[in-house]
């Protein structure tokens, strides 16, 4: 099956000396993608060349199409909500929907339709003849996730989707980011700075750093890379503290975290047996064990410090 | 304003599978846009259009009373189409100076500015809108409504003026030369109010700052180029626009008096002026295209 996207030796350079992307080479593939790095690491400037924006060395290629010579066949099939306020002033929402879809081939009738459907799957049904420029940050944010959905787009590029927004806004974003891949068939691509909407919502993530692409793989393999068989969490039943106790006795420590779960790293000569020995003996019932994994953060950090220690 | 709630509908979303209008249509979308964005609030388009039909009326009426028979009695038949042919260019400065000037602060100053102003540009950019689709829809959107201000009132007129002391087929087929006049001097008018305003609001990034722009290009650089015209270099007085639009005017209408201002007489060839209104159309033009071709590179995903 044909990736999402393709990139091949992909590089940008801002005049002679400003390099933005180098050598960029993956193929990408998910439902939903965090795009991640610090500020200056080439996100934007990737986007860009996705959407066939500016000129590039090397390939890129959207849905199979290389967006040098079909940019605008990709920026049909792609969805966009950018991070800045990108809205026309002194229009309502759904008219500014309407335009949207209209100004990506829709007919004028379905391109209305699926305004009022879009605002409608954003949550702006009671507010949708508004004008815009009256919105809260909340709402303006779902009208340009609404803008970018219209014309039922195959992908989602959306950038920063939940900056400025309060917890309650934030988590109704992500869980409208979360069900969108299922609900509407399309996938989508997440540049974000905060970690935790990615550890919530991506499937893989895509880590670049001073133009160069440094990690693309799932979120598992992100914070999995260093999980050690011996640094554990385990699940039990009830008294976790006890089994700590007994875990203690073999040379282990442990941190209990609740009655039901308790983290352990285990000496170099014990293994996972270990625990359920002591468990036994203890008479402490264990529902599950697992490897203990960095957080996504952590991974993220991992990835960065790993190239700042290259020579 | 109270927030959204976290339900979701899908309202029966099914795929799009119908097709896609061709990309190359997209600028007739942004001039429909443009002109529906003119005809919402009273002041951007109605003010002027109310103006411009204020102005056809009293100019009709005018022709009407001079034209009439108690008024060729009293004048003469010579004097009397001497005044009647008078009225159409005279009335072509009134044009220009109230329902074309007034639009151009309230509609045509703001309309890239205010796109820069608001992100706008990343709104089309993502789209498969090309920098030059969306110059030629504002453009010819925003001059199909400029044109309406005064080509249309001027052909009215022009007819007007022909049913004015009619005698015969063949001084009806003499006068239909004023057509090709009233079209030539109302397209001139039309470009030169639709791109100047355009290039100037492509220029700033907010509003406010486009319109005072205009607004001392049109007076201010424009009287500068008047008075140097006036004094020294007639030519240069046809970079005022009122001025020169005269000057080409009166050529067009075989008016033999020198354009006056400000109680001097200037002497400017209407073919001149016209060559240089031209030339500020496009160079205004070519303006337009550079800075939003630069805003289309420059605008998607800056700021993230």
């Amino acid at each position: 099956m044909r990736p999402l996207i393709e990139l091949d030796k992909l590089g940008k350079k801002y005049g002679p000396t400003v390099v933005a992307l180098r050598d960029v080479t993956a193929s990408i593939d998910g439902r939903i993608i965090g795009l991640l790095g610090p500020n200056g690491a080439g996100k934007s400037t990737l986007l860009k060349c996705l959407l066939g924006l500016i000129p590039h060395d090397g390939t890129a290629k959207v849905l199979g199409l290389a967006s040098k010579t079909h940019g605008r066949e990709i920026r049909d099939r792609v969805g966009y909500m950018p991070e800045q306020e990108a809205l026309l002033g002194g229009v309502s929402a759904v008219e500014l929907c309407t335009y949207a879809g209209e100004l990506s081939g829709l007919p004028r009738t379905e391109a209305m339709q699926r305004a009022h459907a879009a605002l409608y799957y954003a949550g702006l049904e009671d507010k949708r003849y508004q004008l815009v420029d009256g919105y809260s940050t909340g709402m303006k944010q779902r009208v340009k996730l609404a803008q970018a959905l219209v014309h039922d787009p195959e992908i989602l590029f959306l950038d920063e989707p939940t900056n400025g927004l309060d917890p309650k806004s934030r988590d109704e974003m992500l869980q409208l980011i979360q069900e969108m891949p299922d609900r509407r068939g399309c996938a989508i691509v997440l540049s974000t700075h905060l970690l935790p909407d990615v550890e919530r919502v991506c499937d893989k993530a895509m880590i670049m750093h001073k133009g160069a692409l440094r990690f693309v793989g799932t979120i598992d393999e992100l914070r999995g890379v260093r999980g050690h068989v011996g640094e554990l969490n385990v699940y039990v039943k009830t008294d976790a503290e006890k089994l700590a106790e007994a875990l203690r006795g073999a040379g282990a420590s442990c941190y209990v975290h609740s009655p039901v779960v308790l983290a352990v790293d285990l000496p170099p000569t014990a293994s996972a047996r270990t625990v359920f020995e002591r468990a036994k003996q203890a008479g402490v019932q264990v529902r599950g064990v697992e490897v203990r994994r960095e957080s996504v953060e952590a991974g993220f950090l991992r990835v960065l410090g790993e190239e700042e220690r290259r020579p | 304003m109270s927030e959204p709630t976290s339900r979701i509908h899908d309202l029966g979303y099914k795929r799009y599978v119908g097709t896609r209008r061709p990309a190359s249509t997209r600028w007739r979308v942004i001039l429909r846009n443009q002109i529906a964005i003119a005809w919402k609030r009273w002041w951007r388009y109605k003010l002027s259009l109310f103006l411009s039909i204020v102005i056809t009326f009293v100019a009709g009426a005018i022709m009407y009373f001079i034209g009439g028979r108690n008024m060729k009695m009293l004048i003469g038949d010579g004097t009397q189409l001497k005044i009647v042919d008078g009225v159409l260019p005279a009335v072509v400065q009134f044009y220009c100076s109230f329902p074309l000037f007034i639009l151009s602060l309230t509609l045509g100053s703001m309309i890239i500015a205010s796109d820069t102003q608001t992100g706008a540009f990343t709104f089309y950019y993502v789209r498969p809108v090309r920098a030059r689709d969306y110059v030629l829809g504002k453009l010819a959107g925003y001059g199909l409504i400029v044109g309406s201000l005064i080509i249309i009132p001027l052909i009215l007129l022009a007819g007007f003026r022909l049913a004015i002391g009619l005698d015969s087929v063949d001084q009806l087929v003499e006068r239909l030369v004023i057509f090709p006049k009233v079209l030539a001097i109302g397209t001139l008018a039309t470009l030169l109010y639709t791109t100047i305003p355009l290039a100037i609001s492509s220029l700033m990034a907010k509003r406010s700052h486009a319109i005072a722009v205009w607004a001392a290009y049109y007076y201010i650089f424009g009287n500068i180029c008047a008075a140097i015209g006036l004094t020294s270099t007639p030519f240069v007085a046809a970079f005022d626009i009122q001025t020169g639009l005269s000057a080409v005017t009166q050529q067009l209408f075989n008016v033999s008096r020198p354009i006056q201002k400000n109680g001097f007489n200037l002497e400017l060839s209407g073919n001149v002026a016209a060559l240089i209104l031209i030339a500020q159309v496009i160079v205004a033009i070519g303006v337009i295209a550079y800075q939003v071709s630069r805003d289309q590179k420059s605008g998607v995903g800056a700021s993230s």
